[in-house]
């Protein structure tokens, strides 16, 4: 069965980058959001295997949308997305309980590698 | 962090949470429901663990869990019984073991067979004194250290590691990890991580789902020895002492007076200002002595952390030798240079141990005393028991050839009783465990004036046995007595002078082949410092100048050309291979520039018998 993945990040530019690099691979995105709010939803509607998720967004950033998910779903798979300069951000991310990282700009392979080894986590 | 250079420090910290726990134990010993001695001695052995832990020294953390453990079930019972003292002592043994082990650079020994044991409780135990072993769980799960390092080209090594870190906790518990959970939350970026991991999942499960992380660069499982490569090997132990930042800032402050007193100096000088340069000169002698004095204060500690283990010492002897002694000390706040206190311990156990030994009977007292003469410390150690037998010696002497027949007929009870420093003397035919350890009255002797001092017997038969030790207060810098012979000008330690005479020559006596003097009813001998360091034959003088020194236990007249002066002097040892000159233990340079060697009496007299 396909892996299904939910893709959050405000700007559809990179939503299109991470769309085409998942279906590439054979995997299923099962939705899009573009803040923190959307992203909750979504999480409660299709309980993907994984979650990919901007840190900074306008109205609710990434780091609280995390928290909220986790809290609700403990078991959430959740990659954080951030440029190379928001270090602090990404170490707060994985504090609150992202399992993973990408940083941008990235290729299709790092990508594929961070969430590869993220589902298949035992 | 590195954690090696932490280790002098551990070593000296540990060294004192031991003697406070003997000393703790000791006074438990006579009072062994005090609730707050046993709170102490739980928290001593927790600091102990806490330390050791810290510095990865395993075995000294378990032995101290151990300790704990069972402190926390006495202080349950409100009270510590006598085997348990005795277990305690057995277990501060171990430790101060184990602290010689890492001083030594060598890997710590194994506390099992210890830590297995568990001392008898009194029968109102809880039942948790049943089974304090429980405090050993990690047997089942392993300890694994596991060293990661990323490529070069990783975007975020922090955030990198920190997943990395998380990710392990998924396999067991982090025990430690370097650098820590927080110290990457706090942004640090370091080129590896180590962490320890109590963990049942294999190393190679373990590797295989790291590799899973193209970051790393590389994956290693580093066993104990390796880490131990890390440190660094046979660093010789900086000896340290603790010095209060009070006495830090009076240095501070007398640095900053010594900087004044240069431009004083120099202002005068440019003025030629004879007057200034006097009073310059007068100000830099009162900040030099005031610093001396400072400088000799960081150095000095109080005989009180002796005094532990020698109660220690009378503790055990009088368990084992089941005789009832009574320890006495008095004046233990004297404080001495630390490394005439380190010198003095071992002979000063040893007297300890010959007088429980020899001295005492049944029952009796032991006692140290010290108190300050002057510029010496003087240290008694005396027995009320039985007194040395005179006749022994006598025999003794005669048998091993000390003495003729004729001589240890004539010879005085007092210079008899200097004949047990002798090298291979000892009244002792049987060997056993108290005394026999090797190391003989000639060994504490050599130690005492190793350190410029002067070793006093006394003995009267049925009232007991005195030592005493002259000692001077520091070895570094010490007051000399400068002499001139044959336009050589020697120094002698204060400490060795007894006094100091012009006789005119007629007043010397002869008896056979040896001139004597006259001093305070008694003939001394008197000797020529010129025949005795083979200096040519000079004039004679007259009055003639005689230092009374004491040597071998003989007080004895030294003829010298000339007393120049006293004065204090910073000794030096001499440099190999010139340390192996006999009857010189240093020299000086005096403000002439002149070096002057300092006369070591001792072991002039030493070969000139030989």
């Amino acid at each position: 069965m396909k892996k299904r993945v939910l893709i959050v990040d405000d700007a559809l530019f990179m939503r299109s980058m991470l769309c085409d690099i998942f279906s590439e691979a054979g995997w299923n995105v099962v939705s899009e959001a573009d803040n923190g709010e959307a992203a909750i939803d979504e999480y409660r509607i299709h309980q993907p295997d994984l979650v990919t998720m901007d840190i900074v967004m306008p109205e609710m950033g990434g780091i609280d949308a995390l928290k909220k998910i986790l809290l609700e779903f403990p078991q959430a798979k959740i990659v954080v997305c951030s440029a190379l300069g928001q270090k602090n951000l990404i170490l707060d991310a994985i504090n609150a309980g992202a399992k993973d990282f990408i940083v941008k700009p990235f290729q299709s392979h790092q990508v594929l590698e961070v969430v590869g080894r993220v589902v298949n986590e035992l | 962090m590195d954690i090696a250079k932490f280790r002098d420090m551990f070593l000296a910290e540990t060294t004192e949470h031991l003697e406070l726990i003997v000393n703790i134990l000791l006074r438990l010993d006579s009072d062994p429901e005090d609730q707050k001695e046993i709170d102490a001695l739980f928290r001593e052995a927790h600091s102990i663990k806490g330390m050791a832990a810290t510095m990865e020294y395993g075995e000294m953390a378990r032995l101290a869990h151990h300790l704990e453990d069972h402190l926390d079930h006495c202080r349950k019972i409100g009270q510590i019984t006598r085997i348990e003292i005795d277990w305690f002592l057995e277990a501060a043994d171990l430790l101060e073991a184990l602290l010689d082990d890492i001083r030594n650079n060598r890997p710590e020994s194994s506390v099992d067979a210890f830590t297995a044991t568990v001392p008898e409780t009194q029968p109102a135990a809880l039942p948790i004194a049943a089974e304090p072993q429980n405090s050993d769980p990690a047997d089942s799960k392993r300890n694994l250290s596991i060293q990661l390092s990323l490529h070069e080209t990783v975007a975020a090594p922090g955030p990198r590691f920190l997943v990395l870190l998380k990710r392990l906790a998924d396999f067991g518990t982090v025990l430690k990890s370097t650098p820590s959970k927080e110290d990457l939350l706090q942004g640090d970026t370091p080129s590896q991580l180590l962490v320890q991991l109590e963990t049942d999942t294999s190393p190679e499960e373990i590797s295989q789902q790291l590799e899973k992380y193209s970051e790393l660069q590389t994956i290693s499982f580093p066993v104990a020895e390796e880490k131990k490569e890390n440190k660094p090997k046979n660093k010789p132990i900086e000896k340290t002492v603790r010095i209060s930042t009070e006495l830090l800032d009076h240095f501070i402050n007398l640095t900053g007076e010594l900087i004044t007193n240069r431009y004083q100096l120099q202002n005068a000088l440019k003025k030629q200002d004879w007057n200034e340069l006097d009073e310059g000169v007068g100000q830099l002698t009162r900040l030099v002595k005031n610093l001396h004095h400072q400088v000799l204060q960081v150095r000095m500690v109080s005989l009180e952390s002796l005094a532990g283990r020698l109660s220690r010492t009378v503790h055990d002897l009088s368990r084992s030798s089941e005789k009832e002694v009574t320890f006495q000390t008095d004046g233990m706040k004297i404080e001495l240079d630390r490394a005439i206190v380190e010198e003095l311990t071992d002979p000063l156990i040893h007297m300890i141990r010959n007088a429980i030994d020899h001295g005492i009977e049944k029952s009796g007292t032991v006692s140290i005393r010290a108190w300050r003469e002057r510029d010496q410390v003087l240290i008694e150690i005396a027995d009320d028991g039985g007194g040395i037998d005179l006749e022994k010696i006598r025999e003794r002497a005669l048998e091993v050839g000390l003495l003729t027949p004729l001589q240890a007929k004539s010879i005085r009870n007092y210079d008899l009783l200097q004949l047990i420093c002798q090298p291979g003397f000892s009244t002792v035919e049987e060997v056993n465990e108290t005394s026999g350890r090797g190391v003989g009255m000639d060994v504490v002797k050599t130690a005492v004036e190793h350190v410029g001092g002067i070793l006093l017997i006394d003995s009267t038969a049925g009232k007991g046995t005195r030592f005493t030790l002259k000692l001077p207060l520091s070895l570094a810098i010490i007051r000399v007595l400068i002499v001139e012979c044959a336009d050589i000008r020697m120094a002698m330690p204060i400490t060795r002078v007894v006094q100091t005479v012009e006789i005119a020559a007629s007043e010397v006596q002869s008896s056979g082949k040896q001139l004597m003097i006259h001093y305070q009813n008694e003939l001394l001998p008197l000797l020529s410092l010129r025949k005795i360091l083979k200096l040519p034959k000079g004039g004679h003088f007259d009055p003639i100048s005689v230092v009374i020194t004491e040597v071998l236990g003989r007080r004895i007249g030294l003829v010298v050309d000339q007393l120049v002066r006293q004065q204090e002097v910073f000794i030096q040892r001499l440099p190999a291979p010139f340390d192996q000159i006999r009857g010189c233990s240093g020299g000086t340079i005096l403000g002439s520039g002149e070096i002057i060697f300092l006369l070591d009496l001792q072991s002039l007299f030493e070969r000139r018998r030989n």
